[in-house]
């Protein structure tokens, strides 16, 4: 039986305003909202994408602020220090080291004959090696001057894009500018941007936004912190190994292996393939490219078993598949940035999903999907 | 004086102000200063309205509340009705037995007035202990403290009576006065 609401009989035979105006569904709200961000995000990716980066800056700036906070000195004044002394280091190495990768970059870029012919000359001198040694490799090789064509037409494609670089160039000096602006603020302001997110979530979700702040702040802390010391030591390491191996522009190529890293599984190919294609054309011999290959297959060795667990350590939990996977998507989607952020991000979204699924599940009374004998079912992880 | 007004300058007179009130914290009694200072960067602050609840009996619990301003009540529902069992001011603390354990909240806390919550999460917590070997047993030792003052008071309520484990869960949620010895 339907019940008569006060205020039902003065209304109208024919469906009623309010009727008219009811609200659609929070899911079809949500789901307007989320392809509406999308959009935004996707259209203003250029900004986005700087956005993240003087984020991703800002973490890994954010323990030296938060050291300084920890001993009652105001978080500006912290942050000007730490940017004043950043710019007094960054000015100080390049007054020592840019001479120096200058030299580097001259001598690869400037070197006469070109690079091709350098490089074809290097792979001749590797197939005379390997015919002296085995006479019946000779028909493996194709004649000289069908593999300079093919070298050639290759290298070309690979640098056809290069020319597109300087029409990047504002680009470039405008993220040069805006990135330590918006990380100079986002470190300044993080701190407060939280506390205005805080009260204005109500004590009912509290704990659990907070629990999802806690894992998705942790999770991205520790995996950039990780990450660019990973890079660093990486660098430091091939830098040292390709100058004992007397190896050209080793810290040219030191700096790069160090940067690449910084690419799940494609970084070190990268690294070592880049010194690899040098050492050939300093060398036009097996043997010192053996070394080199060598040196990058123990310094992944050691990367993987000594030097991530004691940067990366247990940050990220995704199966090697969707790693990979997510590396590739973001390739596809932002580049190279991509890349760099697929890992951190999908994380961040696994961590988050089991947080929450665990909460409805806390919550509906149902039984933990992986119940530990004598230990309480755990809503959050954080 | 240069250096003295430089630091003046420099210094955050409301993370001092918390600073001190933490340090009045008996669960953090006998932590040095700079140890404070770890634990203040690693909590939230959040101002609850007058009336506001902070959390529901039956909740699940993964966070110690500070009192920094402001006043806070603790209720239980009793059989029926609901009881008010504390009341505390600044620099008193509640839901300590969720840095121990994952069990769900049995008493609400509500804001009388206006009031500010430092909000210390558990998982900040032991990151904060792990590999702090000092703080760590500071910290242990001060919470055991008011678990041995919670159960003696327990205990001396239901005199005559041993207190099942279920009595002894209510009291430790209704600790109004974390340090008081109540046998002595």
């Amino acid at each position: 039986m339907n019940r008569v609401r006060p205020g039902d009989a003065t209304k109208g035979a024919g469906p009623s305003r309010s009727a008219r105006l009811t609200p659609p569904p929070a899911s079809i709200l949500w789901g307007v909202a989320i392809v509406i961000t999308t959009l935004l995000v996707y259209v203003s990716r250029e900004l986005v994408l700087l956005l993240i980066l003087s984020a991703a800056l800002a973490y890994l700036l954010s323990p030296l602020v938060r050291m300084a906070e920890s001993a009652a000195i105001k978080r500006e004044t912290a942050v000007t220090g730490l940017f004043i002394t950043l710019v007094v280091t960054l000015l100080l190495a390049a007054y020592f080291l840019v001479p120096r990768l200058r030299v580097e970059v001259n001598a690869l870029s400037g070197n006469k004959p070109s690079f091709t012919e350098r490089l074809d000359e290097a792979i001749d001198w590797i197939q005379k090696e390997i015919i002296a040694d085995y006479p019946a490799a000779r028909r493996m090789f194709p004649e000289r001057e069908a593999r300079y064509d093919r070298l050639n037409a290759f290298i070309e494609h690979q640098t056809a894009n290069l020319p597109n670089l300087a029409s990047h160039l504002a680009t470039i000096v405008l993220a040069g500018v805006l990135i330590p602006f918006f990380t100079y603020f986002l470190l300044r302001d993080s701190r407060r941007i939280v506390q205005f997110l805080m009260d204005r979530l109500p004590p009912a979700h509290i704990e659990t936004s907070v629990a999802v702040w806690c894992e998705i702040d942790r999770i991205i802390g520790r995996y950039l912190r990780g990450l660019a010391m990973d890079g660093l030591v990486i660098g430091v390491a091939a830098a040292s190994g390709l100058w004992v191996l007397g190896v050209n522009y080793p810290l040219l190529l030191g700096a790069f292996s160090g940067l690449a890293n910084v690419v799940p599984y494609l970084g070190p190919i990268l690294g070592g393939g880049v010194a690899m294609l040098i050492a050939l054309i300093q060398f036009k011999s097996l043997a010192p490219l053996g070394k080199v290959l060598m040196l990058y297959l123990v310094i992944k060795l050691l990367d993987d078993v000594v030097i991530q667990p004691m940067t990366i350590g247990h940050s990220v939990h995704l199966h090697p598949l969707l790693l990979i996977a997510s590396v590739i998507v973001g390739g596809h989607a932002f580049g190279l940035i991509g890349m760099i952020i697929a890992v951190p991000a999908v994380t961040v979204l696994q961590e988050t999903t089991k947080l929450m699924l665990e909460r409805r599940r806390y919550q509906a009374g149902l039984p933990d999907t992986h119940p530990r004998k004598g230990v309480p079912v755990q809503p959050f992880v954080c | 004086m240069a250096s003295l007004h430089w630091r003046e300058w420099a210094t955050d007179p409301e993370q001092l102000r918390r600073l001190d009130l933490l340090g009045k914290v008996p669960l953090f009694a006998g932590l040095s200063w700079r140890q404070l200072g770890k634990l203040l960067v690693k909590l939230f602050e959040k101002d609850y309205a007058p009336g506001e609840t902070i959390f529901l009996e039956g909740e699940p619990g993964k966070a110690l509340f500070i009192v920094l301003d402001g006043r806070v009540s603790i209720f239980h529902a009793g059989h029926g009705a609901e009881e008010r069992v504390a009341t505390l001011a600044p620099g008193a603390y509640f839901g300590e037995l969720a840095l121990i354990d994952d069990l769900p909240r049995s008493a609400s806390a509500r804001a009388d007035v206006h009031s500010a919550l430092l909000i210390l999460y558990k998982s900040h917590f032991d990151d904060l202990i792990e590999g702090h070997s000092t703080i760590v047993i500071r910290v242990m030792g001060n919470l055991l403290k008011t678990l041995a003052g919670y159960v003696r008071a327990a205990h001396a309520r239901g005199a005559g009576h041993v207190a099942t484990l279920p009595e002894i869960a209510t009291a430790l949620e209704q600790g109004e006065k974390p340090l008081e010895r109540p046998d002595r």
